[in-house]
């Protein structure tokens, strides 16, 4: 799965070969359940069509809270594939100076706290 | 229609409260990302990055609450302000709901107003789980998201307009 970033929807990739989802820009659809939808029903299909490490990179810079339980979600989903006996490794980016995105990924860290979960601050 | 002396008392008013925006009337999604890009405008200008997406998230939410709550009633026209005055911006974004739909509102309020920023944090954690429990895209985290970026406790105020109707106004100050 790839989805191209917009001006207020993020990139979105899903690979099998690395199997890795990465998630990266600003996020505020005008309908959020139509544009993560579909990522959140890949993500929950994981179990069954992948199997091995899963690598998670999420690198936002502005999300409302609308896509926030959007992205809640696809954690659950992760989570439903780590309790699938398969590890997954997240990495959660923030700008550097990103206060915001800084505590966010700290609650989403928080609330899974079963996953390998790290959370940066980059240049 | 406005006669021309009023317009100028409005402006007077506008001026002399600091206004940098004033909009009233239907608040849809493309009038949210064009007031937005404008803001995000002035606030490059000002130079202090941290600060600036503080407030362009408390005016995102705020925007999108009136964006929300404005298709449950074709007529509802939302109201949005800001001002600065000596270094700190202030939003607030008011609309008109229907009476019997403010306790529930006001409960969640009463909740914030009292918390401290760790309480919120807790709370807006808590409320990150719970997707279809209240009315809403953001599901009441729009107002933990409002409260949390405010550097002072948020203000809100409910008008009665007439039995049926509350004119209610949130504000947030960065």
């Amino acid at each position: 799965m790839q989805i191209a970033a917009t001006d207020r929807t993020p990139a979105i990739s899903l690979t099998q070969d690395p199997l890795k989802l990465s998630i990266s820009g600003e996020s505020f659809p005008e309908d959020v359940s139509a544009f993560y939808g579909e990522v959140i029903s890949a993500v929950n299909q994981l179990a069954s069509t992948a199997k091995g490490k899963l690598e998670v990179e999420m690198a936002m810079v502005y999300i409302n809270s609308s896509s926030i339980k959007a992205m809640y979600r696809i954690f659950e989903g992760l989570d439903a594939y780590r309790l699938a006996d398969n590890e997954v490794q997240v990495t959660w980016l923030a700008e550097a100076d990103d206060d915001i995105m800084q505590e966010l990924g700290e609650d989403f860290k928080d609330r899974f706290q079963s996953l390998n979960f790290t959370v940066e601050q980059h240049g | 229609m406005m006669d021309l002396s009023q317009a100028i008392s409005l402006r007077n008013s506008l001026r002399n409260n600091h206004v940098i925006m004033a909009y009233n009337g239907t608040v849809s999604d493309d009038l949210m990302v064009t007031l937005a890009d404008l803001l995000k405008e002035r606030l490059v200008a000002n130079d202090d990055i941290k600060r600036s997406k503080l407030i362009f998230a408390v005016f995102m939410e705020g925007v999108q609450n009136l964006i929300w709550h404005g298709k449950e009633h074709e007529e509802n026209m939302g109201m949005i302000l800001i001002t600065e005055h000596e270094k700190e911006i202030t939003i607030m974004c008011g609309n008109r709901i229907e009476k019997d739909k403010t306790q529930g509102l006001k409960d969640r309020l009463a909740q914030i107003e009292g918390a401290d920023k760790d309480t919120i944090r807790q709370l807006y954690r808590d409320g990150m789980a719970h997707a279809s429990e209240h009315e809403g895209p953001g599901s009441g985290l729009g107002l933990l998201e409002i409260a949390r970026r405010s550097t002072q406790p948020i203000g809100y105020t409910f008008v009665d307009v007439d039995e049926h109707s509350v004119d209610f106004i949130l504000a947030a100050t960065i």
